[in-house]
């Protein structure tokens, strides 16, 4: 698995593009709960973890639980980590789930790229 | 030779962009392109505090809030330029005060548009970024776009810069070239 991790804007998804050889139709953009592990590629792991907050589960506990489905991916991640603590709890707890998420992920890849300015920066 | 500096706020950027371009000057012309339009005192305190940072340092300055290419148009360009910093530049631009301070996309892809091709033809410039982009917030739609398309300015400079590097605490962590002068 390939962790490919950096803050909005920054690239990620072109990264996996031109880097990596992922076509579009190969991405699964995350917009809640649902994630289709037949995509190598899965796009806005922050997006999932949000949607994991405000229904009350760990996505850092469901991606332990479908690890074979995963384990040759690629997954990409926001970067939310460095900001002022948000005001509104919803967004801790997104910001404290997607940070568990990617310490998971990172401890489980073969690789772990930050992306900064379209930049790769190899992490592992 | 170009170089893109960004990282997070009150990390040393500035200082380090100043020195960064006194050296690559080597004694030459070396202007300062100012970008901040002042509202209020506090502004004005601010501006003196670089202003006196800079003095001794040699550095001409350009008055450059808006029109990034028009206030270029007597500077030599094989002089060394600093640009301080395009996170200021865009806010001025996409924000049209004369409009109510609506968004001004087409203008803010122009700046875009004529920063690249100053990176792309001049000697010796230095860029000031700031990396905005690592929180957990969810912005309104303005925020969320001058955000973007800073993201956008960053990485197109990114590509055609000899250097890019990301200051965290005065250290200088070099993404692309050597940051050798």
């Amino acid at each position: 698995m390939i962790l490919i991790i950096g803050g909005a804007y920054q690239g990620k998804l072109d990264f996996a593009k031109s880097a990596l050889g992922v076509r579009r139709e190969q991405v699964f953009t995350c917009t809640g709960r649902e994630l289709d592990f037949s995509k190598p590629c899965l796009y806005g792991l922050e997006e999932y973890c949000y949607a994991c907050v405000l229904a009350g589960v760990e996505p850092a506990e469901e991606f332990v639980r479908h690890r074979d489905q995963w384990k040759d991916s690629i997954l990409i991640c926001q970067d939310l980590s460095s900001g002022v603590v948000p005001m509104g709890a919803e967004l801790r707890q997104w910001r404290n789930a997607t940070g568990r998420l990617c310490q998971y992920l990172a401890g489980q890849a073969d690789r772990v790229s930050r992306i900064f300015c379209g930049l790769e920066q190899r992490l592992k | 030779m170009t170089f893109l500096i960004s990282g997070g706020a009150k990390n040393g950027k500035s200082g380090m962009a100043q020195n960064l371009a006194v050296a690559l000057a080597r004694g030459g012309t070396h202007y300062y392109l100012a970008t901040m339009i002042p509202v209020d005192e506090e502004d004005r305190e601010r501006i003196r505090c670089h202003v006196a940072d800079r003095a001794g340092m040699g550095f001409e300055t350009i008055e450059c809030g808006r029109d990034f290419q028009a206030s270029l148009k007597d500077a030599d360009l094989s002089a060394t330029f600093l640009l301080d910093s395009v996170t200021a530049l865009l806010m001025n631009v996409l924000f049209d005060p004369a409009n109510n301070y609506a968004l001004d996309i087409p203008a803010a892809e122009r700046c875009a548009d004529q920063l690249e091709a100053f990176a792309r033809k001049a000697g010796n410039v230095v860029f000031v970024s700031d990396y905005i982009y690592s929180d957990a917030q969810r912005y309104d739609e303005s925020t969320e776009t001058y955000r973007r398309l800073l993201a956008e300015i960053d990485r197109r400079l990114a590509r055609v810069c000899d250097v890019v590097a990301e200051v965290s605490a005065g250290q200088a962590v070099v993404h692309k070239g050597a940051w050798t002068i």
